[in-house]
This record gives C-alpha cells, structure tokens and sequence, in this order.
C-alpha cells in the first residue's frame, strides 16, 4: 500500500476554551486535488493551517509521507501556500517576490532565475517581473501567489479560498487554470472554500465540514447523489435540495405535511412511525401544466433563463418547493400547476442526527 | 475691493456677504498674526548676526547691517569714518583727532595733519552696509582669540549622538514593537504595561539615580552616557507597534511558509513595511536628541571635548556675556541644520506625525 | 577599565565571533551578500533563540534589548531614588552612602509655617519656592497651551489657502533647541532689544498722534463706525447671530468698557473695569454661542451701552502714553513680567507639536457628520460643542497629561532665560533638583533624591486627578 502524502490522526484544537477542531481524521493520496468545504467558522481554514504548520494542533498527529511533522516548523514542512489575501510582499517587484523564498533557502541563483522564469511562463506573467503588487489586478496578483507557490516545488500546495476576492467572471478562468495547473503538474493540491461551485467543480475528492467536525468524504458526485445526510444535502447543488417534513412509516408510507402520501422501499427497518424530512432535487421534479400529477402547487415566482427555467411554486400548507426544468414552458403568476415525483430519486433524512436512510432501486444519476 | 463691500453692503447682498465670511477674515488673521510672532524673533536673530560688533554693542535697531568705514591714516594707523556737514549744507568726510568734545578736533584723511574744529552735531558716522562674516569665521576658525568655541568638536558630538542614538532607537524599538505587536506570548501583556508606564514616568524625577546608575556603569562623561539611557523610548515602541497592528498577519505567514527565519522576516518584510511610522520616529529622535539639554549637561559638562552644540553654546553664552554678536552667530549656526532638516521634510513631518497616530 | 565596560567587551566578542562562526556553518554567503551577513549578525542572537527555543523563543530575544535599557536606565533608578533618598554625604559610590533614614525629607518638612516657604530650613524653602512657583507655573501653562493648541489646530484644520505651510510653521519651533529658543529670546527681549524699541517707537507716534486737533472727534467717530458694523453684521448674519461678529464686537466693546472705565465713578482703577468688561463680554459670547433667543436683544443692548460709554471717552488722554520708559523684562523683579514671558516663550516653543496631535484627532472625525449637521441647520458654534468638542476630547486628555508633565519637568527655558530670577521668581522644582544634586561643592545627593520622590507624587496625583475629571469624556 501507497503511504498517504497526509495522514490527519485525531486532531483536535483548541483556542483557551473554545475548541475549534474536534478530531478529525483524514487520508489524502499523492496527486490528489482534495477540497475542503463548508460554511464559514465551520474550520476548514484553521484545519489548513494546522496542515501547514502555521498553528500548532492541540492534540492529534499529522504526518507527511508517513513522517510526523507535528514540531517541524512551517518552513521545513516542504509545503506552499497561497492566500486568501494573496500576501504578496507590497515592497517588492514579482520578481522579487518568487524568489524571496528560494533565497531563504540558500539556492543557488542560476537555480533561482530557471525556476522563477519556469513559473513566470507557465503563469503567463513574464511581463510583470518588474512590476510591484500595487500595480497589478487582481487576476494578475492571484497568478503571482500561485506562481510564488509553484517555484518552491512543494510536495503539497494549500489554497486558502484564493478566488473569494475575485469577480464572478475572474473566479471562473481561474477555476479552469487552477485545475489545469494540476493537471500539469500532478502535486498533491488541498483547497479551502465555502463555494460548493468550485468544490464540485476542481475536487478528486471533497471534504465536508461542519462545526470543526469531517460531515462526509467522497468524490463530488458520491455526495451530490448520496448525501449521508441533511446537512451535506442541502449544501451541495444549487438551487438548494427542497425539503418537506412529514412521517415515515415502518412500511415504507411517507406522510408528508403538504398532503403527498407515497410508498418508498426501505432499505433498512424502522421499529415505528418517524419523523422525516423528504429531499427532493429541484431537476427531479416533472411538471404538468393542466394540473395533473401528485400534487398541485402554486407557481409563486419563476425564472426563464432560456436553457433552464425555475419555477419557484408553494404548497398549500406553505411549504415550497423549487422545480428546475430543462426547457422554456409558458407561466404565469398564480397558476396552479401539478408536479410528478421521482421516488427513486427520493432522500429521506430522519432521527436526531438526520442521517439518509438506506433506499432499495434508488437511481445514481 | 473687500473694505468696499464691506462699508457698502446692503440687505439684499447677504448671502454673497456670508461667502466673505467673518470667520475666514478672523481665522487669515490668527494665522498670519502667529506666523509672525513665530518669524519675527528667528529673523530678528539671523538679521542680528549679521552686524558688526559695534552695531550689536550699541542695540542697533536697523534692519541692514550698516557699519562705520574705517580708513588708514599715514603714521596713526586705521580711524573710522565721519560725514561732517557744515551749516550751508556742504559735506566733507573727516576722521576725529582728538577726544570728542562739544568743539571736536577733525581732519580729512587726505591732509591728516590739517586738523580743524567742529560742532559735535554736526558730525554722522560714514556708514556702508557690510555682512559681519567675522562674527561667524572667528569662533568656528579660532581667530582672534575666539579658540573657546571648538566648533567642530561640538558638531562632531552633536552629530554623532544623535546618529547613534537614533540608529539605536530605531532598531531597538522596532525589535520590541514588533515582538508586541506580531507574536502572542506569556507576559506580552505585562511587557506592554511596563513600557506604557513609562510613557508616564517624568524624566527629571529620576535625574540623581540615573545619575548613579551611569556613573556605575562607567560612561558617565562619555558621549554613551548620553547616548545609551535614552536609546529605548516608549513613544517610539507605543508608535510602532500601533504601525505594525496593521500590517496584515498573512504576510508574515507567507514569508514563514517562505521559509524565513523570524529574524528575516523583521527585517525584510517588517522594517521596509514600517518605513512611514520609522521615518516619523527617526524626525522625532532626531528633534530630540539634537536639542537634548538637562540630561549631556549633568554628563558632560566636566569634558569641554565631550560637549555637544548645545551645551558648548550654553557655555560660550555663559562666559562671553558681553560678546552678543558672537553668541548671536553661533546661535544661528546651531539652528541652521536643524532648520535645513526642516525645510526639507516640513510637509513629510507635518503629515507624518499627524497620520502615524501619536495618538 | 570598569566591569561594565568589561562586561559589553566580552558580549562585543562573543556576539561577533560566535555569531560568524555560528551563521557561517549554517549558511554560504556570497560577495554580494555582506550587507545580508551584516544584518544577519546583528540579529543573531534571535536566529539563535529560534533555533533553540522555535518561535516561542523569538519574542523574547526581540524585547531584551530595549526592556534591559528600560531596566537598567528607567525602573532600576525609580527604585533607587527611594534609597538614595534615605542617604546622605556627597560620595557617588553607592555603598559608600550612610543611612540616614528619612533625614533628607524632614530636612524639606521643617517648617515654622507651611503657608511661607521663608520660614522653612534652607532645603526646605528652596523646595517649597520651586514647587510653589512650579504649581503656579502649570495652573497657567497647561490650559493656556492646550487652548492654543486647539484654536490653532481648529484654524488649520480649516479648508484655507496654504493649510501645509501654516501648519509646518507652527510646528517649526519646536525643532528648536531650548539653548537657541533662549538666546532668540534673550536678544529680542533684551532692555534695549527690539520688543522695547518697537513698543518705544509704537507709544511715541500714538503719543503724537494724540496730540493733535481734533483726533478726539476722529477716534470717537471711528469706533462708533466700528461697532456699529460689527453689532449689525452680527445681528443681520442670519436667523440667530453670528458669533465671529460677536465676538470681534465684544474686543470693541471690552476696549471701549476699559477706557471709559465706569467703575471709576464709584472710585475704583482702570483695572476692574476691564475684569467686569471681560466678563461681560464673556457672558454675551456664551449667550450667542447657545443660540439664546434673546442673544440679538443682548448685542442691541450692549451697542447701546457702548455708543453711551463712547461719548464719555476722552482719546487723546488715552492715546498720551507719554514717554515710555524700555522694561527689563526678564529681570525686573515684582512685576510678573519673567513669569510672564515664560510662560510665552513656553507655549511659542512647545504648542506646535500638540497643535499636531490635536489635528490628527480633529481629522479622524468623519466629515460626513458636519455635513449632516449642516443639513440639520445647526449653528457652527453649536456643531463644535455638540460634535467637535466631544469627538476631540480623547485627544484632548492625552494632550493635557503630556502637557501636563512636560510644564512639571520646565527647566531649560526657565535656566537659560532667567537663571530661576529675579530673586526666586521663577525658580522651577528640577532647578532645585539639579542645583542641590549637580552643582555648588558638597553635593546633597539624597536632598535632591527626595525632592524627587515627593515631586513623583505631585506629578502622580496631578496625573490621576485629571484623568478621574476627564475619564467621562476619555471613554468617550
């Protein structure tokens, strides 16, 4: 067996009394682009920091390369970072900028200029060396971060949410170039940041978090399609899952609030009837628009995007429910449209911790 | 213009009156009005220093430096200079022969031996303007006795202590400010407690133990005495360190991530970032140090070659009480660099200490 | 050779030779990087500390350098001025001092009255005088610099013409040295120096000028004008009067009040008049500045009484100054002029740098905030006292206590002016302190050491006084 580029055993950290990280255990493989993701104060970011040896854990080892590095400082770790500020040294020209950590390093300089110069390339920011990090763009700035991080040929490179100071637009090329960069260079890459966009989009493998605790681990479409529960559901895709709550019975019966009454097949058994919440994804939804189907709603509000249309509809005991359709439909405010369920493609969550319960015949994509 | 809108304002122009504005008027003259009571002594001085001995003896209040011409007479050597007019007005310029009486001797300087009686009042001195350089050149070349005032020896003194404590201060300061304002560690606290109370301890009040502890440590009368007690200041840590809170802590990581020592990280990343809050502290030092008295007089005064300019001025003043046209050029000589400094980086320390947050 | 000198040359060496020895095992340095290996070496013992202690270590090494000059050089002589103030003798070896126990304080207490210094021992009145005159020194000094200051920075703050080149002037002298400030000094005020001849030349052209016909008329029509375009413009300003016109009518009237001196129908000097007018004018200016409805009322009424006073003047009699006789303003005794002049000299030289630090908290205040007062339509006298004022006031209290504790510490100006003189007039505590530990034969060490302490104490109460009336206004 391959000995994992990371290895997270138990870590826990604590401010004074506030404990932030509580335990978490974690494998990453080389080469592997992993994303952490999660709402803000959930600890990814401290979570990476631990990694990078900026704070020190509580309790709990970390190894790299099967080396525990608990006491190595930063510096030694053989990592890169790039920040979510970029953190580019104001006083110095992009040159000098790559190369500061190269020098501390002692290397030789024609080693220096050949990586500096490798990096400016692959970047496309060849001519800039000159310029200072006030007379740059953003998209330019960030460019220079990672450039700063590549030189350093680190075993792993960390991104603390390196797009959230950048436009829509922006994020979006920058998206493709970091993932094109991994592509080419192969390292291992961990990647910070509360957009399930660019989780979903970048990650071989995403990392749930929620209040300094692992949610679920898996490749992106594992948890899309099978949320282990409420939390990672309702995080993952946009528009958001819709929720109903309702009643399961131990035969399989839902008994939803807003009226819908169907069997699904258990996968597993309940003693008695439960409570529930019933997941639907906004594209499993199919509608009618003479009013036939399971239900009857009421279209709220709606939005043609051409390609897409969101129907934003309510059900009579005020619950609502988001349908996304892959065509252009006529609509108009009030109406009352009926709506089909899917129930192979239902997400039942129940009990304390919501968790997903087992569903037999249940459809992958 | 404005006197006459002002005299011949009516009702219906109010508003285009209010746009004057009594306040702008008062506001033009306080600080015109200060200005001058700031000016006018400084000038006065330089104007003063300037003059030859006699026009500073005798209080002349002209504003030129108006002295007697002297001229050499055959066999008597130099006499200064008179305009004699006669009654219908004719002039004649002569030098005095003998005492000056109501009736006084005078002669020409062409015929010096024809010597003939004139009314006092009718008498003026032969004046020509003249720049009194020896009030300056006597004392810093040491002629004419003048070797009391080593000059260079106190600019040299001067120079260095306020260059090495500076230096000092700088990098001392900027250590500690940085160690309070970027590291969380036991006792930062009571490290930052310690050195606002010190902000607020009066430097006379520990005059006579200072005065011990120097001399024990063996630089009481050396230029180090002056130099090491007040090299650590509490303003400059207070002022740095409130500069350095605002360098982003990111940066510091990425250096660390750099593979930086810490010690690199001060002083590539750290000193060139706090460059506006330490040229603000350099100008303060600078001020303060030059311009120290109390603490290099109870030091120094014992070793003439350890003086600085102010306490070699002190002492010059002190023992040539009569001889102001002296005192008076080299009081100017004394506030020439400082003025220089000051001409130089006037907006840079005007702007620098009010936005660095001497707050 | 001394041990401390003894001790920085072995520090000196094993600083240098270690550090290079220590920094060139571990790192190649180049030709190029000698200005590196410089700057490396002085911070060695940190990279020394990190390699040792890691970064726990490193703060540590940052702080010593500058806590062990605070040690040696401001806490370790805090402490030990309580002891050297129970010693006496004139020895400068510290254990060579004999215990005397508090000898030198009784010394200063001993007093046949404690309301006259010159029933006191000799300390004891040269303490008494210099903490007298210090008191009476800083009472007068720290309001008055602190309301230059302010009206000062207030000014500059102001959208004027040339604000950079008004604001560096007024900070110019306090790059000054106290030698040269005194010498400045010393010339212009100087019995035949040019403050004497300027006022000499200025009473002899008003003496003449009075002497003519008809100048009465003329001055009396002058003024009338006068007050009469200032007490309109202040009414007409707007709805409520106009305070800058207020208060140039108030110097007018406070002239007119002065010289037509009613107080002296009923016996009194010119003197009191001009303290009741002061107060009076006083009174009025506080009355326009809280927008009294009656404040227009007031003015009226106060041009009326000037007109009426007006008419009772006789010019020339008080333009006659006859011949003026010049002052020896730093030297003659009993006239107040050296306190004075200090206290002038003192603020010329010091207002400027508190001026600045006024400003910097006058500019932190949001301009948004005026403007909407502005939009409120509230009076300008009314925005300083409800938003200026308030907002400034942090900056205020640190300006005072700094202030404060620079007027308790005046000793340069004070010895180079006036040498403590005429007499002891103005002779200040540090004078004291310095003289009784520094100069004369026998020097009195402990004396001096407990003048210290008890002026520790004074500054101490002073300080926390003030900040106990001003802590509202401080967490503000």
């Amino acid at each position: 067996m391959m000995i994992p580029a990371l290895e997270l055993k138990t870590i826990k950290k604590s401010w004074g009394a506030l404990q932030v990280i509580h335990g978490i255990d974690l494998h990453i493989e080389e080469g592997e682009f992993v994303v952490f993701v999660g709402p803000s104060g959930c600890g990814k970011s401290t979570l990476l920091r631990l990694i990078a040896g900026l704070d020190d854990p509580t309790s709990g080892d970390i190894l790299l390369q099967g080396k525990r590095v608990n006491t190595v400082p930063a510096s030694e770790r053989g990592l890169s970072m790039v920040f979510q500020s970029y953190a580019l040294y104001p006083h110095m020209s992009v040159r000098q900028n790559l190369s500061f950590g190269l020098e501390n390093l002692r290397m030789d300089r024609v080693e220096i200029d050949r990586r500096v110069d490798d990096a400016a390339a692959l970047l496309q920011i060849d001519p800039l060396m000159a310029r200072r990090p006030g007379q740059l763009s953003g998209g330019q700035r960030q460019r220079v971060a990672i450039g700063r991080a590549i030189v350093r040929e680190p075993q792993i490179f960390l991104f603390d949410e390196p797009l959230s100071n950048l436009d829509a637009e922006l994020r979006l090329q920058m998206r493709v170039e970091i993932a094109n960069l991994h592509a080419q260079l192969g390292n291992t890459m961990i990647y910070v940041t509360h957009d399930q966009v660019e989780a979903m989009t970048m990650a071989d493998r995403i990392v749930v978090l929620r209040s300094g605790q692992i949610e679920q681990v898996g490749k992106p479409l594992e948890l899309y399609n099978r949320p282990c529960n409420k939390f990672v559901a309702g995080f993952l895709g946009a528009p958001q899952m819709n929720f109903l709550s309702g009643m399961i019975h131990p035969d399989g019966t839902l008994d939803m609030d807003c009226g819908l009454k169907m069997p699904v097949r258990l996968g597993q058994t309940l003693s008695q009837p439960e409570k529930c919440t019933l997941g639907l994804r906004p594209e499993n939804i199919g509608v009618s628009l003479d009013g036939a189907g399971d239900m009857t709603v009421k279209v709220q509000n709606f939005e043609q995007l051409g390609s897409v249309t969101y129907i934003y509809t309510v059900f009579a005991n005020g619950e609502t429910l988001t349908v996304q359709l892959g065509q252009q439909i006529p609509l108009r405010r009030g109406q009352e449209i009926g709506v089909t369920f899917d129930p192979n493609r239902f997400h039942i969550f129940a009990g304390e911790d919501e968790r997903a319960l087992e569903l037999i015949g249940r459809a992958t994509a | 213009m404005g006197l006459a809108t002002f005299l011949t304002r009516t009702r219906g122009s109010a508003d285009k009156a209010n746009r004057i504005g009594a306040a702008d008027i008062l506001a033009y003259g306080y600080l015109a009005l200060g200005v001058l009571i700031i000016l006018v002594p400084v000038l006065w001085t330089f104007a003063s220093s300037v003059k030859p001995e006699r026009a500073v003896d005798s209080f002349d209040t002209r504003l030129l430096p108006m002295s007697q011409i002297e001229r050499p007479v055959e066999g008597v050597g130099n006499k200064t200079s008179w305009i004699y007019i006669d009654e219908a007005g004719t002039t004649q310029e002569v030098f005095k022969a003998g005492p000056t009486r109501r009736e006084t001797d005078v002669a020409t300087f062409d015929n010096p031996t024809d010597v003939f009686t004139v009314p006092r009042t009718g008498l003026e001195p032969n004046e020509e303007v003249r720049i009194a350089t020896e009030n300056y050149l006597d004392p810093i070349l040491k002629r004419n006795g003048q070797d009391n005032f080593t000059f260079f020896t106190y600019l040299f003194n001067s120079v260095f202590v306020t260059v090495m404590a500076t230096a000092i201060t700088l990098l001392i300061n900027a250590m500690a400010a940085f160690a309070l304002s970027k590291y969380r560690f036991r006792g930062r606290l009571t490290f930052t407690i310690l050195i606002i109370a010190t902000l607020l301890i009066p430097s006379s009040i520990i005059l006579v133990s200072l005065f011990f502890v120097v001399w024990s440590f063996g630089i009481f009368g050396s230029l180090w005495g002056v130099i090491i007690p007040a090299a650590a200041t509490p303003t400059g840590v207070f002022l740095l360190r409130q500069y350095m809170l605002t360098i982003p802590d990111e940066l510091l990581e990425a250096a660390r991530m750099d593979a930086a020592s810490e010690w690199r990280i001060f002083w590539r990343i750290v000193m060139p970032l706090s460059l506006p809050a330490l040229s603000v502290l350099a100008i303060l030092s600078v001020i303060w140090r030059w311009n120290d008295f109390l603490w290099p007089l109870i030091v120094l005064i014992s070793d003439p070659s350890a003086h600085t300019l102010q306490i070699g001025l002190t002492t010059f003043s002190g023992e040539f009480d009569s001889d102001f046209h002296y005192i008076l050029a080299m009081t100017v000589v004394s506030l020439i660099p400082i003025t220089l400094v000051f001409v130089w980086l006037q907006r840079f320390i005007t702007t620098g200490i009010a936005t660095t947050g001497l707050k | 050779m001394s041990i401390a000198g003894l001790a920085s040359l072995i520090i000196g060496i094993l600083w240098i030779g270690g550090g290079t020895l220590w920094l060139l095992s571990r790192r190649t340095y180049g030709v190029k990087q000698i200005p590196g290996f410089a700057m490396d070496l002085i911070g060695f013992p940190v990279e020394l500390s990190q390699s040792v202690f890691g970064r726990k270590g490193v703060p540590y090494a940052l702080l010593m350098p500058n806590m062990v000059i605070f040690g040696f050089f401001t806490f370790a002589p805090m402490i030990l001025n309580f002891y050297v103030s129970f010693t006496g003798g004139s020895s400068i070896n510290l254990f060579d001092r004999p215990w005397i126990g508090s000898a030198n304080y009784s010394a200063i207490f001993q007093c046949e009255s404690y309301f006259d210094p010159r029933t006191c021992s000799n300390q004891g009145f040269s303490f008494w005088r210099g903490m007298g005159n210090t008191l009476m020194f800083v009472l007068i000094q720290v309001p008055i610099l602190c309301a230059a200051a302010l009206a000062t920075a207030l000014v500059v703050n102001k959208n004027l013409v040339g604000r950079g080149f008004w604001r560096a002037m007024f900070f110019y002298p306090v790059m000054l040295s106290p030698v040269v400030i005194a010498n400045i000094w010393n010339w212009v005020l100087h019995r035949k120096g040019i403050l004497n001849e300027g006022l000499g030349q200025a009473s002899d052209a008003m003496t003449a000028l009075s002497g003519m016909a008809g100048f009465d008329m003329v001055a009396t029509i002058l003024f009338a004008v006068l007050l009469l375009v200032s007490s309109e413009r202040a009414l007409r300003a707007s709805v409520d009067p106009s305070l800058p016109w207020a208060a140039l009518f108030g110097v007018l009237f406070l002239a007119v009040f002065t010289w037509a001196s009613p107080l002296a129908m009923i016996g009194f000097q010119a003197a009191p008049s001009f303290w009741l007018g002061a107060v009076l004018v006083g009174g009025l200016l506080w009355f326009v500045s809280t927008a009294h409805p009656r404040a227009s009322w007031a003015i009226t009424g106060f041009s009326i009484v000037a007109v009426i006073l007006l008419l009772t003047i006789q010019f020339d009699a008080v333009f006659d100054f006859g011949r003026f006789r010049p002052i020896n303003w730093l030297v003659q005794p009993n006239t107040g002029w050296p306190f004075f002049w200090l206290i002038f000299v003192f603020t010329w030289s010091h207002m400027g740098f508190y001026m600045l630090i006024l400003l910097a908290g006058l500019q932190a205040i949001p301009a948004d905030l005026y403007e909407a007062a502005k939009m409120d339509a509230t009076k300008p006298a009314r925005a300083f006292y409800r938003i200026t004022l308030p907002l400034v006031m942090p900056t205020l209290v640190v300006v005072l206590v700094l202030s404060l504790i620079r007027s308790f510490q005046i000793f340069d100006e004070v010895w180079l002016l006036t040498g403590g003189g005429p007499g002891r007039e103005t002779f200040m505590i540090v004078q004291h302190i310095y003289e009784t530990a520094f100069t004369g034969d026998r020097p009195a060490y402990g004396e001096a050491a407990a003048g210290s302490v008890l002026m520790a104490i004074v500054i101490a109460v002073f300080t926390f006084f003030q900040l106990f009336i001003t802590r509202r206004q401080s967490e503000l």
